[in-house]
């Protein structure tokens, strides 16, 4: 606004209306100031002489701000979201026989290579040792006896192991799910032949890789 | 009403068979059944097919001097029996052997260790196996009350389901090949009596012929139930029972003060005869169907004058071959008048 406007002089007509009295210029401005000083706070903080004084600035050099890790890794999904996303569910035209077959091949080539080369001198005892700890996605297993008679004879390719059962596919591409408990499945590799006993292998794959296997309790099903 | 004191439960009043049940023990009953054999109700056959296979039938004629000729002739008429060596179950299912025209049991098998199987004429394949055989076989049983270790498997053959080529079949099959392949000794008689339906079996396997094992004998100076006085029918069927036993087994009845091994003693009233008894024994692979004709030629025999006032066919089944342990034998006691009165335990359910 200019300060042109304050100090002009109220017009004639407007004096009575208003029953103000005009003041002479000098007496106007003196009274302004006396006003404003009354009425509003002093500023020391904004003195350009007491900023500069006491205070050290440095001028160029600063130190790079660390950028704050995020500490909070990414939840992930709980499993209400996988069962409704269905991750890990395999469409239809997915589920042939055909089309698991190189995943067959494949675990026969990491089991070789885990045992060091199946040979027909090799020792049972180190083959199952190393079989404990090993992955069974891509083999070919069959159960060969169950407390249930209707899952036994089933066979084909393993396709999805969870806590407490496997996911099977047979040669007519059906998908088969089977639970471990009370059952025994027969694993072949190289002419060797192993029996997984269920009850004793309920663990999810990746946490069956870090556990101790006792020998204790009945094989009895 | 008692008979001697211990409870008897009434079950059928009707005009036909009139069954009476004394408990025997606190699982078992005897159930004595009368009836006549010329009366249409008559459930004397479906009785006798209770116990499809049995090893001995023993008769007993009383005041009876000589064998009746014609009973020889009915011996002579059952049929032999073939003993094959380690024939496979799988063999059982197979489609020239015409179901329904051979029936047999495996032999030498226990029911309580081993693996026992029985074919019924009717086509019925009953397998009793032990846990480990159950669930490597593959298919559906029921585990037997008393213990779940003993599993049996029962197949229909002559189902439509089961018919060679059927899925059900195929299963069957293929269990009984790869997955369990059973070999036993099996008795094995033709059930439509035409001995030709297991010459193709026969080929294959070691076999040996048998034919039923006949034995007969006279007692002389047998103290039995006086037929003057009472009729049989009227006697307490557990002391007629013990007596009947005791006369097979060939123990004497004389309740003797100084003997100690046995107090049985004939039912009273009794009287010695003055002519001595016939007791016959056959031993070997017996059908329901054997049984029927030697009970309709004893009944037949009994009809003429001078004929025993009764005769008592014990017919005892293979034990090691039933669910039932109670109900391995019955005792059959004909009278002249085609009228009989059957005697046998039966689980108290």
């Amino acid at each position: 606004m200019d300060e042109a406007v304050v100090e002009t002089h109220i017009p004639c007509d407007l004096v009575k209306v208003l029953g103000v009295e005009p003041q002479i210029r000098s007496k106007a401005v003196a009274f302004t100031q006396a006003f404003l000083k009354k009425n509003t706070e002093p500023r020391p903080q904004l003195d350009e002489k007491s900023l500069l004084s006491h205070k050290a600035v440095i001028l160029e050099y600063t130190r790079p701000k660390k950028k704050r890790i995020n500490k909070q890794q990414a939840k992930g999904l709980n499993a209400q979201q996988k069962r409704e996303i269905k991750i890990f569910h395999i469409k239809s035209e997915h589920q042939r026989y055909e089309l698991f077959l190189p995943l067959h091949n494949l675990w026969k080539q990491y089991i070789i290579d885990l045992c060091s080369g199946l040979k027909p001198t090799s020792s049972p005892q180190s083959v199952q040792q190393k079989l404990l700890k090993a992955d069974f996605h891509g083999a070919i297993i069959t159960v060969v006896r169950s407390k249930c008679p209707s899952y036994v004879g089933i066979t084909g390719i393993l396709i999805q192991e969870f806590k407490h059962v496997f996911k099977i596919i047979t040669k007519q591409d059906t998908l088969k799910v089977i639970p471990k408990r009370n059952s025994v499945f027969q694993v072949e590799i190289n002419g060797f032949i192993s029996y997984i006993y269920g009850n004793k292998f309920e663990q999810r794959a990746s946490e069956r890789s870090a556990k101790k296997f006792k020998i204790s309790g009945t094989i009895d099903l | 009403m008692t008979y001697a004191g211990l409870p008897v439960v009434i079950v059928s009043r009707c005009s036909g068979p009139k069954v009476v049940e004394v408990k025997m023990s606190s699982k078992t009953l005897l159930n004595c059944e009368t009836s006549s054999l010329r009366h249409p109700n008559n459930r004397l056959s479906a009785h006798l097919e209770q116990l499809p296979f049995n090893y001995r039938a023993t008769v007993l004629l009383p005041d009876c001097g000589c064998a009746p000729s014609q009973l020889d002739e009915t011996l002579r008429s059952f049929q032999s029996f073939y003993l094959v060596r380690n024939l496979p179950l799988y063999e059982l299912l197979d489609e020239h052997l015409g179901r329904g025209s051979v029936c047999g049991l495996s032999y030498k098998t226990r029911i309580d260790e081993d693996n026992c199987a029985f074919l019924k004429a009717n086509g019925h394949l009953c397998l009793s196996l032990d846990k480990d055989s159950y669930e490597l076989l593959g298919i559906e049983g029921k585990a037997c009350k008393p213990k779940s270790s003993r599993y049996v498997v029962s197949v229909d053959l002559n189902d439509r389901s089961m018919a060679p080529g059927r899925p059900r079949y195929q299963r069957l099959f293929s269990g009984l090949t790869s997955r369990l392949p059973l070999k036993m000794e099996f008795l094995l008689a033709p059930a439509s009596g035409d001995p030709d339906a297991l010459q193709p079996l026969l080929s294959r396997y070691e076999w040996s012929r048998h034919t039923p094992e006949v034995s007969c004998r006279l007692l002389t100076h047998l103290s039995r139930p006086d037929p003057l006085t009472c009729d049989l029918r009227s006697y307490d069927p557990f002391d007629l029972l013990e007596w009947l036993g005791a006369v097979q087994a060939d123990i004497s009845c004389d309740n003797a003060a100084d003997s100690f091994l046995s107090s049985l003693a004939c039912p009273h009233p009794s009287a010695q005869s003055s002519q001595s008894s016939f007791l016959l024994e056959v031993r070997g692979l017996l059908l329901p169907q054997n049984i029927m004709t030697l009970v309709k030629q004893l009944s037949h025999f009994l009809e003429r004058p001078l004929s025993p006032p009764w005769a008592a066919v014990t017919v005892h089944g293979f034990m090691d071959n039933l669910h039932v342990h109670e109900r391995h034998f019955y005792t059959l006691v004909l009278f002249p008048d085609h009228a009989y009165s059957l005697h046998l335990a039966t689980p108290a359910s």
